[in-house]
């Protein structure tokens, strides 16, 4: 496990990928700081990083796919996954493997965008604490959508391809919520239930506001655990009728 | 040890492979043959266990492949028909990378990479991208990585595809040194090739085995049809009659005008070689006419193979039935 993690995190570092993918991120990370500053004047409107953090998530959906797109799809297109599936390792072991480093990836980017409030603290107030739950909301928010593009590779063996399913599944998941409140939803409270039941950005919202509620936690890493347990049952599932 | 019981692959409806079994004894090159489509390679993936079988069991080194996939796999170094290289790693940092899958040990791994890279001649281009590397070297370094960790059991599906005339030789030979502590299964499109490394082959055809035997038993049991060549200078149809009728000769199956009174003689012998090739020289001299040359052909490995596998008799022409393979081969891929 700890070779494929090895040479995944490599492949992303040694290359260029990484560090366009975190620049684009700091960029995004930019323009969104940038729009919530000129909401400044508004009435009511109080610049926080959670409101950012919150923001930024819909510009998020663009992102993780990129990261995530190669995962098995180049596997499949290189011909590398004979070489993976008659080595003593098994699928699981190769999951984690590649699911731990695009997480990697995504922790760097994380770190990288700390830049925005160590500069404000240098400069203005930052409050900590809520702070700390953003990027613990944050954290799991990614550590959801790289899972599901994870799985999303799985089924593709055009990373392209991969990376515009995956931002399909991602916006969905991101507006489930909107959408189980709308009026023609709501005339179904049975079905309201169940859509709200998957709506990931309430629970998102609570981390910005500072909460940790355990039940969150649990909801995200529920989600994390389905996406990879799907992830290798889509594997397997394949080898089973390939022709 | 490598037992192959009752292996049976089916795609939906498709039975790709039927019911095969064969063993592969310690120390031995086991040559895998057959036209395109016959099921090699999807043979090939099933006793590496990368393609689940519909029926029947593979084991290697005791280990069943698909009830203990992890230690079965540790005895096996595989080396697909496309090799399996990130075309965005340097050879090195590849094996490296194999060989952590293939679970040698931290302090073993730079002598083994080394080990590997000298034995198949890419220590020259150990930090070239793989992406920049010719066919050949591609395919040396798939072949790198199947013998990292010193399996016992080596798969090589067409390991020298790809590779020049002088690397062919080298391939060959390497192949044959690593039998002294291996098993190897190794399948060819070229006859000559496997009769120059196997001990064994096994033939196949649309999923079925056709034989599994030594070269020479193959050789012996395909029927005592010996071909003559013979070129003369001198009349065309005189030379017909006399080769047609001295006694051990079957039949003239080709006769080519080579242009200035030279003529080619093609004919199937099946009495004694030296005894009939004498008599037609004597007889031929002795109506005057001239001979270039004259010699027979052995049945060789490849019509052999074409015997088995088109069971339709060898009585046309050689080339006229290994045309029709290909036929049937193109014919299978359409369908596909």
């Amino acid at each position: 496990m700890f070779s494929i993690y090895k040479k995944e995190v490599q492949s992303f570092f040694y290359t260029p990928f990484a560090y366009i993918l975190t620049a684009l991120f700091m960029f995004l990370f930019t323009f969104v700081i940038d729009g919530a500053l000129g909401d400044l004047n508004k009435p009511d409107f109080q610049f926080t990083f959670p409101e950012v953090f919150y923001r930024i998530i819909l510009y998020f959906i663009f992102l993780t796919p990129i990261l995530t797109m190669r995962t098995f799809a180049d596997e499949r297109k290189n011909g590398t996954e004979v070489l993976l599936m008659t080595s003593p390792v098994n699928v699981v072991q190769i999951i984690i493997g590649k699911y731990l480093a695009n997480l990697t990836v995504f922790l760097f980017m994380i770190a990288a965008s700390t830049f925005y409030p160590i500069f404000t603290a240098a400069h203005g107030e930052v409050v900590m604490g809520q702070l700390l739950c953003a990027y613990v909301g944050f954290f799991f928010w990614g550590a959801m959508y790289i899972a599901l593009g994870q799985l999303v590779s799985a089924f593709v063996e055009n990373s392209i391809i991969a990376a515009v399913i995956g931002e399909l599944i991602m916006f969905i998941v991101l507006f489930i919520d909107d959408f189980s409140m709308t009026d023609f939803i709501a005339q179904y409270p049975t079905l309201q239930g169940f859509l709200y039941a998957f709506a990931a950005q309430p629970r998102f919202a609570y981390f910005s506001q500072g909460f940790i509620r355990l039940s969150d936690i649990v909801f995200f890493l529920s989600a994390v655990l389905v996406a990879l347990a799907w992830n290798y049952i889509v594997i397997e599932k394949r080898r089973w009728k390939r022709g | 040890m490598i037992t192959i019981e009752n292996l049976t692959k089916y795609y939906g409806k498709n039975r790709a492979v039927n019911n095969i079994s064969f063993t592969i004894n310690d120390n031995e090159i086991l040559g895998f043959l057959g036209p395109n489509g016959a099921g090699k390679s999807t043979t090939m993936n099933m006793i590496a266990g990368f393609l689940p079988m519909s029926a029947g069991k593979v084991t290697i080194c005791g280990s069943d492949v698909s009830k203990e996939p992890v230690k079965a796999k540790k005895n096996l170094g595989y080396l697909p028909e496309i090799p399996p290289v990130y075309p965005d790693m340097r050879v090195r940092e590849y094996l490296s990378f194999c060989a952590g899958l293939k679970r040698i040990p931290m302090a073993k791994k730079s002598s083994e990479i080394s080990r590997v890279m000298k034995l198949l001649k890419i220590e020259d281009v150990q930090h070239k991208l793989i992406k920049n590397l010719s066919k050949g070297y591609k395919q040396r370094v798939g072949f790198a990585q199947a013998l990292l960790g010193d399996p016992k059991f080596l798969i090589l599906d067409e390991p020298t595809v790809g590779l020049d005339p002088n690397q062919v030789a080298e391939v060959r030979e390497l192949i044959k040194d690593l039998k002294k502590d291996h098993s190897i299964i190794f399948s060819s499109h070229i006859l000559s090739e496997v009769s120059a490394v196997c001990d064994r082959v096994v033939i196949i055809n649309k999923g079925d085995i056709k034989a599994v035997d030594t070269i020479e038993n193959l050789e012996r049991s395909s029927g005592s049809d010996i071909v003559l060549h013979v070129k003369i200078k001198g009349s065309k149809t005189k030379a017909a009659n006399i080769i047609e009728l001295t006694q051990g000769v079957k039949e003239i199956t080709k006769i080519d005008a080579e242009g200035n009174d030279f003529f080619s003689f093609t004919a199937l012998i099946n009495g004694g070689e030296d005894e009939t090739k004498t008599s037609i020289m004597t007889q031929l001299l002795n109506s005057g006419i001239q001979i270039s040359e004259i010699y027979t052909d052995k049945p060789d490995l490849e019509s052999v193979f074409v015997n088995i596998i088109n069971s339709r008799s060898s009585k046309s022409g050689m080339e006229e039935l290994l045309d029709e393979i290909s036929a049937e081969a193109a014919e299978k891929k359409e369908e596909d």
